[in-house]
């Protein structure tokens, strides 16, 4: 083990991914003050409804502000990225985000994975391409979103000495 | 003693009560009548080609990446831990993509998508290359595709490609948005 491997996760290189593999990650998170109305702020989205109290009272949508579906995204890679991602040398793109249902303040969202793909890289000898899918589901058991992911991915044969 | 605080107090009232001083005696304007500063494009807007560029830009900084990245749980060394993105050959923290991505779509909102609703989804999503502290993104849009929506004629879908460049003009990230638009303010 390296200075550099020392500071991450031994089980999640290329190696460690199997297509079907299936992953529920252990740690979930409610959205709030910070989660949504601070961060939809910071990345200047500037429609109120995510940020303004009464400007979605009565809405078809739910009462109360509307989380940003980014925000809900983010919240489900970043609850998915240790165990996805931690041995990453890069995140390469999303595809397929849906936002299926509305996320109010109070939410919590909770992260599932499914490895789609694991694939050599032909630019890398040193990591994969492992395509993942993410559902981020509420604490009523529906899935508000859904994405898949593409994550380059250190060997363990190149890394783990590193 | 009762009589001398009794005094100034009535005093006191008396000029509160006078036309000249008070407040409360002046007539507020007709709020309603003032006309809205009203931001954003409803369905009728936009037309297939048409080319956006978005305003402001955001230089993004090492201290909106701890916040994005720490508030997402997104804890990850690349993004957090300058020493160990350097020993991955990159020169300071890389910013987390998803701060990347929701900024650039944050500053095409009011061009896009304010006057709602609902975001429905993204294509495509590629992250071309890192994105470092300081350095400053600009966003721009295309429209791909506008067409009616099959059970809501209140409402249009709107598809739309957006790019993001860095100071140097390098594309960072592009990506396909859809959207439900409004044909008319107000309606979501």
């Amino acid at each position: 083990m390296g200075a550099l491997s020392a500071l991450t996760g031994d089980g999640n290189y290329f190696e460690d991914f199997e297509v079907g593999q299936r992953m529920r990650h252990f740690r979930a998170a409610t959205v709030d003050e910070v989660e949504n109305n601070f961060i939809t702020k910071l990345v200047m989205n500037t429609a109120q409804g995510h940020w303004n109290e009464e400007a979605m009272r009565g809405s078809p949508l739910g009462d109360g502000r509307l989380v940003f579906g980014l925000v809900t995204g983010s919240m489900t890679v970043g609850l998915a990225s240790q165990d996805t991602a931690e041995n990453a040398l890069s995140e390469m793109g999303l595809d397929k985000v849906r936002f299926k249902k509305p996320v109010h303040h109070g939410d919590t969202i909770t992260a599932y994975s499914e490895v789609l793909a694991a694939d050599d890289s032909p630019e890398h000898d040193d990591a994969g391409i492992v395509r993942f899918k993410h559902w981020g589901r509420n604490q009523h058991g529906d899935v508000v979103c859904e994405l898949e992911r593409i994550v380059l991915v250190k060997r363990r044969s190149h890394w783990a000495d590193r | 003693m009762t009589g001398s605080m009794a005094g100034p107090q009535s005093d006191s009232c008396s000029l509160l009560v006078s036309k000249q001083y008070s407040p409360g005696m002046t007539e507020d304007p007709d709020f309603d009548s003032f006309p809205m500063a009203v931001k954003g494009n409803a369905f009728q807007d936009f037309s297939r080609g048409q080319e956006m560029p978005h305003h402001w830009g955001r230089t993004l900084t090492e201290g909106d990446n701890a916040i994005f990245s720490t508030v997402t749980c997104n804890w990850n060394p690349m993004h957090l831990n300058a020493e160990f993105a350097k020993g991955h050959g990159h020169r300071d923290v890389v910013l987390n993509p998803m701060l990347v991505l929701c900024t650039v779509v944050g500053l095409s909102v009011e061009d896009l998508s304010e006057i709602g609703g609902p975001f429905l989804g993204m294509e495509d999503v590629v992250f071309h290359r890192p994105v470092y502290p300081r350095d400053t993104i600009t966003a721009a849009s295309t429209v791909v595709e506008t067409r009616e929506s099959d059970s809501r004629p209140n409402v249009g879908i709107v598809t739309w490609h957006t790019e993001a460049h860095n100071q140097n003009g390098e594309l960072v990230v592009e990506y396909e948005r859809t959207n439900l638009v409004a044909k008319h303010r107000g309606e979501r």
